[in-house]
């Protein structure tokens, strides 16, 4: 391919990045997205070639002047649009840039123009790195910088010409230079992608040493925050249902041991619950406290008492990575004892919940310590005890008119002796009698909880909740509702839970007089599925999720702290510093090395066989393109050595004459050298062997001379084999 | 001339300069920006963003330096000029990397420390290949050029920079003074001049000089049969010599600081008559202050004669305290030949400087001052 087309290749293809990297993160509108892309395609088919578009692209219906009053007309528009119509500079700003580069790609003329189209460009990536912080801006990003890479080199590459052009017309007639010259040949090629990859890696050397600002004095988050409900002060019977089928992932948490927890399944704890007015929860105990700092950096909610041995529960400690919630609850398994993370504070109530000063535009990761409060022996053999009375205030207040309720409840319960018996037995009524379903219109009703117990028998997990919350209070055990997540889905390649809006739970905090809270929950699992597709898929999902994750933290989220102890790790000493370079490195490529590792576990599942369904194809098409560029099976016989682009033509022209010869009758066998075939085509067909001399000497020349050829000589030994193929034998 | 590519040592010291193109300026000015950009924000896509420029930046300095190592250079050029009349040069240039291209290559010519633009240029050179480039070389003052060697830069790959590096090949040409074409007065007196002066002796010409008795060694052919027959002894015939124009051309360069201009004026017109009479077939012979040549003829000797001019150099009078024009007059008796001298300064008298003045055997050709 020449330089010059090339070059407007790669532009096009830079202008295209940009905008689809600003049509990702803006969501540019329809119409100004379809015009961009329908200039593109334009300026693509007129760098493609074809008479009829030749001559479409001379045909300018704007002069220079009409373009520049396009310009102007679009700076007044960009005011209008900042002032009126958007009324934010940003999108005014984006707006306006794409009209620019409407204007451009319209309007490449000369090197100026060239010029401000990667202006354009660069602040139109620049823009949608401000606008997104998603992992698709790094796939974006690449192909940026390979265009990127390939345009400045194209751009140079084409600048001297121009220059020196009217010095060497002046001083001297020169040669006429190869045509390989002037044409991106395979050197070119692989040295032009190899120069990106070594930017790319030079980038990521740069992007993880220069030094940062721990905080930017315009910082600000991305989009906006993920609306959840059910974490709120008060919180209406059903409100967590709408989201039970939002796929959105809210969290993801890590255990220490790296492992899923024993049960399968983590609760994540949010807010609890202690009064419920027939229709809606409302925590009253929501006085909230700043939670001192150990000198560690360490809030401390649980940790100045320290319980008997004996009544040490299961400890887990994770780490959490929350995405941006319209809340400033922080989850964690039950029941919180230590916090760290990059808070200035938190805050808790009265039930244990752990706040944000304020929801966090952001994504935060914070380390929690939680131990869960066991079943003593004491309250498997003790009889309900007496509260206090602003115990009972709270977490045995009932709504008015239970009478049908309770006496459920006391039918349920009856046989049992204690506390937790009766708790247990409540449970177990409500998990097997009850039919779990999303599709239950509960909030419509006057008395939900009623027609839940009697009517319906169906709903989800805040009808279960609330259902043994109020039966427990009815037969005098305290209990509360708490709202939360429950996190199932495990990430093998990453070795996370991910949390979905779509696990949204809520469960059932029982007080035992010893045991203290502890956790039971009523509903039973879902038979629902949300969302479909195969394994493999999922398998896909998940993987990317983990990705995604990386991304975050590798990319997106990492700071001055994560610099300052890199360094500390490696004054430290260098055994520990390779560790964590080795930590690091491993936990990039855990997606991949756990899909390896899983292999055999796959394949005894048989799910290895449907991914194989969606990768197969994939790496295949790969494979196959990967021996196209290297082979080039196109360019027979010029394969074993090192073949320019003026000799593949050569080489095909002489191939084609070969073989309109043989059609002919003038056959050259194997073992028959060039000059021979010219002298027989001289004795059968006298009235060829001009162009056939003129072809086989340009084609020993360039072959065996290794003297490329011109341009010229090429075009004339195209003519020649034109007329050959339009001559008559007798 | 031929120029091995220098030691490890030597690569690492020697002289690089880097300039900033206009692209390369934009291309800073952007970069700032997203820096200042990513430390405003925060933004670690905007320092992802600035780390790719920063590491196109790198790239490109480090490119342009492979791109520029490992050259050699190969100059041919005439073995003297002549000032103001172009003259081909050429420049092989070869990539002795074993896997990389060389791109962009543009080369100047360093002369005297100071870069020349040749508008010489490489696009691309392969890994062990080598390009032949030539162009036109033109001097404009007589005497020594030294050229020192080529100093190739390049903008490649992104054009952002242009690096620059020096290979010395150092040249020293003869530049000779400019030839100009002679007017008529000094044609004139130069016709008339040169043949009446000429000698009659022995030579290879037509015309009769004597006849003599025929020796052992004498060519046949010019036995005198006429003479031979009515003397009955073998005789010989002697031609008269063809080439009989003799001349000596004098450039006294004794000369006053202020007829600098005028001596120049005269060295150049000296060049421009004995290349005159070189080509009229003279057997020339130049005396260029102390300095003088052997009597000979041709262009071969034109070439010997005009590289004392180019190198003369003009002498103080008070330093010399000689008589401009005066001449070893042995040296006259004993030739014979026109007698051509070139005056830049007349003496004491000669305050102004003018124009050269032109003596032929003694008598001033008016109105030849003027070589053109």
């Amino acid at each position: 391919m020449p330089f010059d087309q090339a070059l407007r290749f790669a532009s096009i293809w830079l202008a295209s990045t940009s905008f689809i990297g600003l049509t990702l993160g803006a969501g540019l509108p329809e119409w100004l997205a379809a015009l961009t892309g329908a200039a593109l395609i334009v300026a693509l088919l007129r760098n493609r070639g074809g008479k009829s578009v030749e001559r479409l692209a001379t045909y300018a219906p704007i002069s220079d002047v009409g373009w520049n009053l396009l310009v102007i007309v679009g700076f007044l528009g960009f005011w209008v649009d900042m002032l009126w119509v958007s009324g934010e500079l940003l999108s005014a700003g984006i707006h306006f840039l794409m009209i620019l580069m409407i204007i451009k790609l319209f309007n490449l003329k000369h090197r100026r123009d060239y010029l401000h189209l990667y202006a354009i460009s660069l602040v139109a990536i620049l823009a949608s790195g401000s606008l997104t912080a998603d992992l698709w801006y790094l796939p974006i990003f690449l192909l940026y910088l390979l265009a990127g890479v390939w345009t400045l080199l194209l751009f140079q590459l084409t600048k001297h010409p121009e220059e020196t052009r009217m010095l060497a017309t002046s001083v001297s007639i020169r040669p006429q230079p190869p045509a390989s010259v002037n044409q991106v040949t395979p050197q070119l090629f692989w040295f032009a992608n190899g120069l990106a990859l070594a930017t790319f890696g030079l980038t990521l050397v740069i992007f993880f040493t220069i030094p940062r600002v721990s905080a930017g004095f315009y910082q600000k988050g991305f989009g906006e925050n993920i609306r959840t409900s059910g974490f709120s002060e008060t919180v209406n019977l059903g409100e967590i249902g709408p989201i039970k089928r939002d796929p959105s992932v809210v969290m993801r948490v890590e255990l220490s041991d790296g492992s899923p927890h024993e049960t399968g399944r983590l609760y994540l704890r949010g807010v609890a619950f202690d009064q419920y007015d027939g229709k809606a929860w409302t925590n009253r105990l929501n006085y909230r406290r700043s939670v001192s700092e150990d000198a560690t950096g360490t809030f401390v909610l649980r940790g100045s008492r320290s319980p008997a041995p004996d009544r040490l529960g299961e400890t887990i400690r994770q780490t959490i990575v929350l995405e941006p919630l319209d809340t400033p609850v922080l989850f964690a398994a039950p029941l919180i004892e230590r916090v760290s993370g990059k808070f200035p504070s938190i805050q808790s109530d009265l039930t244990g919940s752990v706040y944000l000063p304020f929801p966090s535009s952001s994504r935060i990761e914070y380390s929690v310590l939680s131990r869960s409060n066991p079943v003593l022996p004491a309250d498997l053999g003790s009889e309900p005890s007496r509260y206090p009375e602003s115990f009972v205030r709270h977490f045995l207040q009932i709504p008015a008119q239970p009478e049908r309720i309770a006496i459920l409840a006391k039918e349920i319960t009856h046989a049992q002796r204690t506390t937790y018996d009766k708790a247990n037995a409540i449970q177990s009524y409500l998990t097997h009698n009850f039919r779990y379903s999303l599709d239950a219109p509960l909030t419509e009703q006057d008395r939900p909880l009623e027609d839940f117990l009697f009517t319906r028998k169906t709903g989800y997990c805040e009808h279960y909740a609330t259902a043994m919350v109020i039966m427990l209070r009815t037969i005098g055990v305290p209990a509360r509702l708490v709202t939360g997540f429950l996190a199932a889905e495990w990430n093998e390649y990453g070795n996370y839970y991910v949390v979905r809006q779509q696990d949204a739970h809520a469960w059932v905090e029982v007080h035992l007089p010893h045991s203290g809270w502890i956790t039971m929950d009523p509903t039973p699992p879902s038979i629902e599925s949300i969302g479909g597709g195969s394994p493999a898929w999922h398998a896909l999902g998940r993987m990317m999720d983990t990705i995604r994750l990386q991304w975050s933290r590798f990319f997106v989220q990492y700071s001055a702290a994560d610099q300052l102890a890199v360094v500390r790790e490696l004054k430290a000493g260098g055994t520990s510093a390779r560790n964590k370079v080795f930590d690091s490195m491993t936990a990039l490529f855990s997606p991949f090395m756990a899909m390896l590792g899983g292999i055999k576990e796959y394949a005894s599942k048989e799910t290895m066989l449907s991914l194989a369904e969606v990768l197969g194809p994939v790496l295949i098409g790969l494979a196959v393109f990967l021996w196209l560029g290297i082979k080039r099976p196109w360019v027979k016989g010029m394969t074993r050595k090192k073949t320019t682009y003026d000799q593949q033509i050569i080489a095909q022209l002489y191939r084609r004459m070969i073989s309109h010869l043989a059609r002919k009758g003038v056959p050259k066998l194997t073992a028959m050298p060039p000059l021979e075939l010219v002298r027989l085509t001289q004795e059968r067909w006298s009235d060829a062997s001009s162009s056939v001399a003129s072809i086989t000497e340009l084609y020993c020349r360039t072959r065996f001379g290794r003297i490329p050829p011109t341009r010229e000589e090429l075009a004339l030994a195209e003519d020649h084999l034109r007329y050959l193929m339009a001559l008559d034998k007798p | 001339m031929l120029r091995q590519s220098p030691s490890i040592l030597q690569r690492l010291f020697r002289h690089r300069t880097t300039s900033v193109t206009s692209e390369g300026v934009q291309f800073l000015l952007f970069t700032l920006a997203i820096g200042i950009a990513a430390i405003n924000t925060g933004n670690n896509l905007f320092y992802l963003l600035l780390g790719m420029m920063l590491s196109l930046i790198l790239i490109s300095g480090v490119v342009a330096e492979y791109s520029l190592r490992r050259l050699e250079f190969h100059r041919h050029l005439p073995y003297h000029l002549i000032v103001n009349e172009p003259t081909t040069a050429t420049l092989v240039v070869k990539n002795r990397k074993s896997w990389l291209p060389s791109f962009s290559l543009k080369m100047f010519d360093v002369c005297d420390g100071h870069e020349l633009d040749r508008g010489l240029e490489i696009r691309q050179l392969l890994p062990g290949a080598s390009q032949l480039v030539s162009y036109p070389l033109v001097a404009t003052r007589r005497g020594r050029l030294r050229l020192d060697g080529i100093c190739v830069g390049t903008e490649f790959p992104f054009g952002l920079f242009m690096k620059r590096t020096f290979y010395p090949i150092e040249e020293t040409l003869i530049v000779c003074p400019e030839i100009k074409p002679i007017n008529e007065s000094l044609l004139q007196g130069l016709v008339t001049a040169g043949p009446e002066q000429s000698v009659q002796r022995r030579g290879h010409g037509n015309d009769l000089y004597n006849l003599r008795l025929y020796q052992a060694g004498d060519d046949s052919r010019k036995i005198h049969w006429p003479t031979t027959a009515r003397t009955s002894q073998l005789t010989v015939r002697e031609t008269e010599a063809e080439d009989q124009h003799r001349a000596i051309v004098y450039l006294p360069t004794v000369a006053p600081a202020t007829h600098d201009a005028s001596f120049e004026q005269a060295v150049s017109l000296t060049a421009s008559i004995i290349q005159h009479l070189a080509r009229r077939g003279y057997i020339l012979r130049l005396i260029v202050g102390s300095s003088h040549s052997s009597f000979g003829q041709g262009d071969l000797h034109l070439l010997e004669l005009l590289p004392m001019l180019a190198l003369c150099e003009r002498r103080s009078p008070i330093a010399e305290s000689v008589v401009p024009g005066e001449l070893p007059r042995t040296s006259l008796e004993l030739e014979e030949g026109a007698m051509i001298v070139v005056h830049s300064w007349l003496g004491s008298r000669d305050i102004e400087p003018e124009h050269p003045t032109i003596l032929i055997n003694g008598a001033v050709i008016t109105g030849a001052s003027h070589a053109v």
